[in-house]
């Protein structure tokens, strides 16, 4: 590595923590609506995919250590992978633990990704040769279909039996499939960033529209400001080895290494919620349980970010997992100003250790500089976020990214395949259909539509 | 005075007339500024392409400053 492009990995580590602890502190940022956007930028503004990659890694450090701050102290989610944590930090609060659970899930945060960095990346390393074998087509029904899609097709499946409705999220995917392959035929090529984008703030642009009814709008409307209660905190240690207790440490390590893995094809907010269950019924002392979930989730929701992105990119070639299909796609779409995807281009240009090197600075800036930053001024920085920053600013900055980006992948008639795809995923995700489901049938859709099709029925 | 009803939106209580003014700032300033890119790009000697997503981002980015002027907060800390 030159010098040039280690100043490089430095500089945007360090930029993309900064940005991403105050994403990660605002209440209610879309991990989707955040990461994949600005991401997605990045590659088409022409940084090289590698150096997108780091700042991806630090986002997750950063965003995933921050959103649950605004949980522990005000019992508000940062992002959608806090809201598992919300129970816990009510359980801890309520016995004077509000600054105890926060500085857990800091440690916890950091022991979650660095485990998941090396188990990931020394799996993938292993299973590389793997690759080519899952790439592989095979002909079915007259149609070719890569050995990947089955991959894709069972954790498809599995997630829309863990959605809130289940039903209506099987009958969902062949209809979404049909209905990205349909305005694709109508656009004439295989359109991806206006879909992907829709499906990012559908549930968002649901809730817009809904306030738009007369008679819908009534249950959204409430008069004057919002109260935000803030505990406060003691001082705490800048030592993350004195925060967890050994017991903590064994369980954030055991589960970061398990759904690292799990989260190649399942889904990360579902398995946060899993795991930290599990643990929480686990323990006979409500309080203890609810302290342990809660570190244990933090831990959890880097580990299934890293794994999520990581084995599907480096081993696979193709998302198939929520995460790669959600933040991460961007990393699995063509360029065509390098001619390839991101992650091809990664995979083919970089040696491994070269990959794995920068990943670990990437970490390692992110945590250097926000583990000291969030531990001393947590407080200060979620005063200030909340007193300062309206949401109708934060809001209407990813509604035109998402509108300029649709307008760059198929100009006006890119912006309106937005809508409608925005619109049709917010009723799905409305009726109980998680948006991994819709993510995973944008990735499969013109398999499953081939399949469907060829179908002697 | 009237006071203006609010909605509520990933629990932020939000006016839907800031909002629209939020989106509108931001997209205007994200278009003019991807839509300035062949000049800006024959200026610099670049693909127009390269440079049109990074000012694009540029100019959504001004339109978020700007909205954080022109928007309230809408959220009461009660420190306990």
């Amino acid at each position: 590595m030159d010098p040039l492009s280690l100043l490089m990995v430095l500089v945007l580590s360090a930029v993309s923590t900064l940005l991403y602890i105050f994403v990660g502190i605002l209440p209610g940022t879309d991990e989707t609506a955040t990461m994949a956007p600005i991401a997605l930028t990045l590659l088409l503004a022409g940084l090289d995919p590698l150096l997108v990659l780091v700042w991806f890694i630090a986002s997750i450090a950063a965003f995933k250590m921050a959103d649950s701050i605004p949980v522990a102290l005000a019992g508000i989610p940062g992002g959608v992978m806090a809201v598992p944590q919300v129970p816990d930090a009510i359980v801890a609060k309520e016995q004077g633990l509000a600054d105890t659970i926060l500085r857990k899930g800091i440690a916890a945060s950091i022991v979650g990704q660095v485990v998941a960095l090396a188990v990931t990346l020394s799996i993938s390393y292993y299973l590389m040769p793997a690759g080519d074998w899952l790439r592989t087509a095979d002909v079915v029904l007259g149609v070719k279909v890569a050995r990947w899609f089955w991959l894709v097709l069972a954790g498809l499946v599995v997630l829309a039996l863990t959605s809130r409705s289940r039903y209506v999220a099987l009958i969902s995917i062949p209809s979404f499939a049909l209905l990205i392959q349909g305005l694709r035929g109508v656009y004439g090529r295989t359109i991806f960033v206006s879909f992907f984008l829709g499906i990012t703030i559908g549930p968002m642009l649901f809730e817009l529209l809904s306030m738009l009814h007369k008679d819908l709008r009534q249950a959204y409307a409430r008069r004057g400001m919002k109260e935000v209660r803030l505990v406060r905190i003691g001082k705490i240690s800048l030592n993350p080895l004195k925060i967890l207790s050994k017991d903590e440490l064994i369980h954030c390590s055991a589960w970061s290494a398990v759904t690292s893995i799990l989260a190649t094809v399942m889904s990360p907010v579902g398995l946060t919620i899993l795991i930290g269950d599990l643990l929480r019924e686990s323990s006979k002392d409500k309080t203890r349980g609810a302290v342990l979930a809660y570190t244990v989730r933090d831990a959890i929701k880097n580990a299934t970010y890293i794994g999520g992105t990581l084995i599907p990119l480096l081993v696979i070639g193709e998302p198939t997992g929520p995460m790669a299909a959600g933040p991460a796609a961007p990393f699995f779409q063509k360029l065509d100003s390098i001619g390839m995807s991101p992650r091809d281009y990664i995979v083919s240009r970089y040696d491994y250790p070269t990959v794995v090197l920068m990943l670990f600075i990437a970490t390692a800036v992110s945590f250097f500089i926000a583990y000291p930053v969030l531990v001393k001024y947590s407080r200060k920085l979620t005063l200030a976020v909340f007193r300062r920053v309206p949401a109708e600013a934060l809001y209407g900055l990813f509604i035109a990214i998402v509108i300029m980006l649709s307008y760059y992948d198929a100009k006006l008639a890119g912006v309106f395949g937005t809508l409608v795809v925005s619109m049709v995923s917010g009723a799905l995700w409305k009726l109980g259909v998680s948006l991994g489901v819709l993510f995973m049938t944008l990735v499969a859709a013109p398999t499953l539509v081939g399949l469907l099709t060829a179908l002697p029925l | 005075m009237k006071e203006e009803v609010c909605y509520e939106l990933y629990g932020e209580h939000i006016s839907l007339k800031e909002l629209g003014i939020s989106v509108l700032v931001s997209t205007s300033f994200a278009m003019l500024f991807f839509s300035a890119a062949p000049a800006v790009s024959g200026v610099l000697g670049v693909q127009p392409a390269g440079i049109s997503i990074t000012l694009g981002a540029l100019g959504a980015t001004i339109g978020f400053a700007i909205s954080v002027l022109i928007s309230k907060v809408k959220r009461v800390v009660v420190e306990v």
